[in-house]
């Protein structure tokens, strides 16, 4: 009885997510303006993510390690598949029907990406990184990233490239190759900017730099986010009583900027405890990383961890204008099966690591 | 040795992923103590601003336009009122495809295309409306059929407005005036603050000129909109205070009457009370019916176009020649100016010739009228007599003492856009016409003509003064309303009462009391019942002028639109005129013929039928 916590071990990490994903429930309650389906739907989903992570939290490093390359490969499949059999939604091709439900794979990619690249990396874990292994890597990187570029989706594989390149980096790139990298990277901007981005990326990002130059347009969704967080104020509006929220001025309210519709109702005293919830998460997770015996586990839970951290901090950065849309939900929060698929998929290999420990 | 290395190599590697694992989390933590700075200047330091942005997208500000003013007769009886008006609107803000709502609505109850294709003009004409009219005037069931489907699209709207109404349609028409919708040209005089959310402004007669008063106060309300515009809640409101009721010196019936009299043809007739000014009937013909001018959505294009323009106020800007109805003022000048006696007698032949030169000014009469007297000559209207006197009062004197009457000046009438007239002088000629003044000019305004122009209005002020031996009175058409004297009119009226003897005053009405009432006089035939004493004068105003050598008697066959303006200026009754009347039928014939019996038909109607009531 007692043991079972001893042995999928981190009671501080489980509360943590526990809470959070519970108070996700609650704040989507608001945030749909009341839709009790949608939370119920939501609750599901949850408790599904939650058995899933428990299976991966109780099954062995090793065979989760051994099965990562199978799991790529599937979801290379399903990109495919996505990308002629997938459903339109704003132009974009992004979800497939999975047994009824409908599946984003590039938000599993996040995780499954870092799990591959951890496993081909821990072949070779007493040789630093040469040139063919950093292509390689790259190779795993870029082969599905093509295919979601191709939805198009160019915020979730931007949001996948640094996914990957924290594995790499924690894996040993050699500091030559990161500038070699980097240069390349700089060179690409402008090509990018020519020849990759479409009309309405671009529209984007110059309606980030500047979004009062379309207020109804393009830097409607921007200008009032900012107004819903900032209108929060230090104790917040109340649960239920933002009206940036309520009066469906903040678009996206579930998913991209259900980070406003908690800043407007419960202001920066709310932020700050959030925060606090997700530091305990990330300590528990340093902890285990620091803790990690195998290469292949320290690969793993370190990516897990800084990915984490990026994706709330990416989300956050959305909502108060600091980067353009991209797309990224607030991890355990945000409406949405196929990131909270990911999320749970990364704290199962935690439990699962910090078993091994 | 080589397992010893590779522990080495491993050990480096695992310190390598340490560092650059504390490097990222490093960098990562920078970023979050960033980001949480930038929220605490939103949230904590710019709270105000977001929290003002955050207040004003939710509420709304509505102005509640105020029930404007109902419009009474001087017998309280309804002459413009408001009445309720359902209308589909589609507010172009929040409409995302405006098509696919007409269509819509189309569906439900049946536009015509015109309808359709009015609301695209409207659209453009007035862009700075959020809300445009679709199709006004809907039936309850209309109304409801498109409710039932107005959830299903943003900014579709039936909104209940007041609709001005006028009961007794064109019988009132240029003196009441009508209201409008608000033009680019109005957005410019107005207060738009005042006016905001308000669809009608007048544009005409009484309900222009009494617009501030008509209007009243509006009244708002703050309410919670969503981001969709839809309004939740009220959270503040002030009512809107209604204008004021104007009530005025018309009397319904009367006007009615003078209307059925002239509705055949095109010209202007007022009745006032010279006692007091109040204008009792004013119409204008031809007319229209204001109440259609409103629903239809283009007012001045179709009915205006039929050549007689129903539009044009005759009544304040027909410009017509006085004509022989000025012929007593003239007399009364020569009097005065101590130019003529008026016992002295002329010989009056057919025409007039000025010395030196060989062009004849024809009397109306081609045989002339023999030995005149002053008296004769206004009671058979004797051309030549004037011509005459005209010529040795000059035409300084002339202008100098019209002046006095008003000619040429506004009479001050509370309704707008009044005209000036011309009353002529040499100053005028030359800055207007930029020749010298003749003596031909002064001869032939002697009779009213040339140059001289004379508004009904005019006319009517005028004949009152008469009426009251110089006592001036402003017209006026608001019962309310009293006029303080202004120095102009004191100035004229004491000159009027002061400088011209009882005698003289005595003798012009006497002689215009003949002209109705003697068997000679130019008004006596056409008049048959002489029991109110009725004094008056006829006016034949030329609108072509005929060659020298031309009789004027044939022509008989020259198109109506050169035919003769007749007029007709009257009072009664002789002793205590209580009724002033002002008549113009434009195009027609002599003013014996026409003005002279429907203007006196109308004193009697007034003095008989409705005059007792009082």
């Amino acid at each position: 009885m007692i043991n079972w916590n001893i042995r999928l071990t981190d009671n501080i990490l489980l509360f943590s997510i526990i809470v959070l994903s519970s108070f996700g429930l609650i704040l989507l309650y608001s945030a749909t303006n009341q839709d009790l389906d949608i939370v119920y739907r939501q609750g599901a989903r949850l408790i599904f993510c939650f058995c899933l992570m428990l299976l991966i939290g109780f099954t062995d490093i090793n065979k989760v390690k051994s099965i990562s390359p199978y799991i790529y490969i599937i979801c290379i499949t399903l990109l495919i598949i996505t990308l002629f059999w997938g459903h339109d939604s704003k132009g974009a091709k992004r979800w497939i029907v999975l047994f009824g439900f409908s599946f984003q794979v590039s938000e599993v990619l996040k995780i499954i990406i870092p799990m591959c690249l951890a496993w081909f990396l821990s072949f070779s874990e007493d040789k630093d990184m040469d040139l063919k292994k950093l292509v390689i890597c790259f190779l795993i990187i870029l082969l599905p990233i093509f295919f979601v570029i191709k939805q198009p989706d160019l915020g979730t594989s931007l949001i996948i490239f640094l996914c990957g390149f924290i594995s790499i980096f924690l894996g040993g790139i050699r500091k030559k190759h990161i500038f070699y990298l980097l240069g390349i990277f700089l060179t690409m901007i402008p090509l990018m900017w020519k020849f990759i981005l479409l009309p309405y990326q671009k529209q984007r990002i110059l309606t980030m730099i500047d979004p009062s130059a379309d207020p109804l347009g393009s830097g409607y969704h921007i200008i009032q986010s900012k107004i819903a967080v900032g209108s929060g104020g230090f104790f917040g509006k109340g649960f239920l009583n933002g009206t940036q929220s309520q009066l469906e001025f903040l678009p996206e309210r579930g998913t991209d900027f259900i980070f406003a519709v908690f800043a407007e109702e419960f202001g920066f005293f709310g932020v700050l405890i959030l925060f606090l919830f997700y530091s305990l998460i990330l300590a528990r997770c340093i902890h285990i990383t620091n803790k990690s015996k195998t290469y292949y586990s320290k690969i793993l839970s370190g990516s897990i961890t800084c990915i984490f951290l990026l994706l709330i901090l990416t989300n956050i950065s959305m909502a108060v204008g600091l980067l353009p849309v991209v797309g990224v939900t607030l991890p355990l929060v945000s409406l949405g099966g196929s990131s909270l698929l990911s999320i749970f998929i990364a704290f199962g290999i935690m439990f699962s690591i910090n078993r091994r420990n | 040795m080589k397992k010893s290395f590779l522990d080495f190599n491993r050990i480096n590697i695992e310190k390598l992923f340490h560092y650059r694992f504390t490097i990222l989390m490093i960098i990562l933590s920078f970023l979050t103590f960033f980001l949480l700075s930038r929220l605490y200047y939103l949230q904590v330091l710019s709270f105000e601003h977001f929290d003002t942005l955050s207040e004003s997208n939710r509420i709304k500000y509505i102005q509640v336009p105020p029930r404007r003013g109902i419009i009474y007769d001087r017998n309280n009886i309804v002459v413009a009122d408001n009445s309720s008006l359902y209308s589909v609107e589609i507010n172009l803000e929040i409409a995302k495809n405006i098509k696919k709502i007409i269509n819509a609505i189309d569906n439900e109850i049946n536009l015509t295309d015109e309808e359709k294709k009015n609301f695209y003009k409207k659209k453009l004409k007035y862009s700075h409306h959020n809300s445009i009219v679709l199709k006004s005037n809907l039936t309850q069931e209309e109304v409801a059929k498109i409710l039932s489907i107005r959830y299903k699209y943003d900014g579709l709207d039936v909104t209940a407005s007041l609709l001005r109404n006028y009961p007794y349609e064109e019988i009132t028409n240029h003196v009441i005036g009508s209201v409008g919708y608000i033009d680019k040209v109005d957005l410019n005089k107005i207060d738009k603050k005042k006016y905001k959310n308000a669809k009608y402004i007048g544009k005409t007669g009484v309900e222009k000129y009494y617009e501030n008063l008509l209007f009243g106060t509006p009244g708002y309300k703050h309410v919670e909109i969503n981001a969709k515009g839809r309004q939740l809640r009220d959270l503040d409101k002030k009512n809107a205070i209604p204008g004021e009721d104007i009530h005025l010196t018309i009397d319904v019936n009367l006007q009615k009457f003078v209307y059925k009299k002239l509705k055949d043809y095109s010209g202007s007739s007022i009745v006032m009370n010279p006692k007091n000014g109040e204008i009792l009937a004013m119409v204008s013909v031809p007319s229209v019916n204001p109440n259609n001018a409103l629903w239809k959505n283009d007012q001045n294009t179709e009915t205006t176009n039929f050549g007689k323009s129903p539009l044009f106020n005759r009544s304040l800007n027909g410009l017509y020649s006085p004509g022989s109805t000025i012929k007593p003022i003239i007399a009364l000048s020569g009097l005065h100016n101590n130019i003529v006696d008026a016992n002295d007698e002329f010989y009056a032949g057919p025409f007039f010739q000025l010395p030196d030169s060989s062009r004849r000014f024809r009397d109306w009469k081609p045989e002339g009228h023999g030995m005149v007297d002053m008296n004769k000559a206004i009671v058979q209207s004797c051309d030549v007599y004037f011509y005459m006197l005209a010529n040795n009062l000059g035409i300084k004197k002339i202008s100098s003492f019209f002046k006095n009457f008003s000619f040429g000046q506004l009479t001050g009438v509370d309704l707008p856009f009044e005209s000036r007239g011309v009353l002529p002088s040499s100053d005028w000629k030359m800055k207007n016409i930029g020749n010298k003044w003749t003596n031909g000019d002064t001869v032939i305004t002697g009779i009213g003509q040339g140059y001289f122009l004379t508004t009904p209005i005019q006319l009517a002020h005028a004949a009152s003064i008469i009426a009251n031996r110089g006592l001036i009175k402003t017209p006026k058409i608001n019962k309310n309303i009293i006029y303080d004297k202004n120095e102009n009119v004191i100035k004229k009226e004491e000159f009027l009462r002061n400088n011209i003897s009882q005698e003289n005053w005595d003798r012009i009405t006497e002689a215009m009391f003949n002209v109705v009432n003697k068997k000679n006089g130019t008004a006596y035939w056409v008049t048959k019942n002489k029991s109110n004493k009725i004094s008056g004068k006829t006016g034949t105003v030329q609108v072509y002028a005929l060659s020298q050598d031309t009789d004027i008697r044939e022509k008989d066959n020259i198109p109506d639109h050169l035919k003769d303006h007749s007029l007709y200026i009257g009072f009664a009754p002789k002793n205590d005129p209580e009724v002033v009347v002002a008549t113009v039928i434009e195009n027609i014939g002599s003013g014996s013929k026409y003005a002279a019996p429907i203007s006196n038909q109308i004193i009697n109607y007034y003095l008989d039928k409705i005059r007792k009531k009082y």
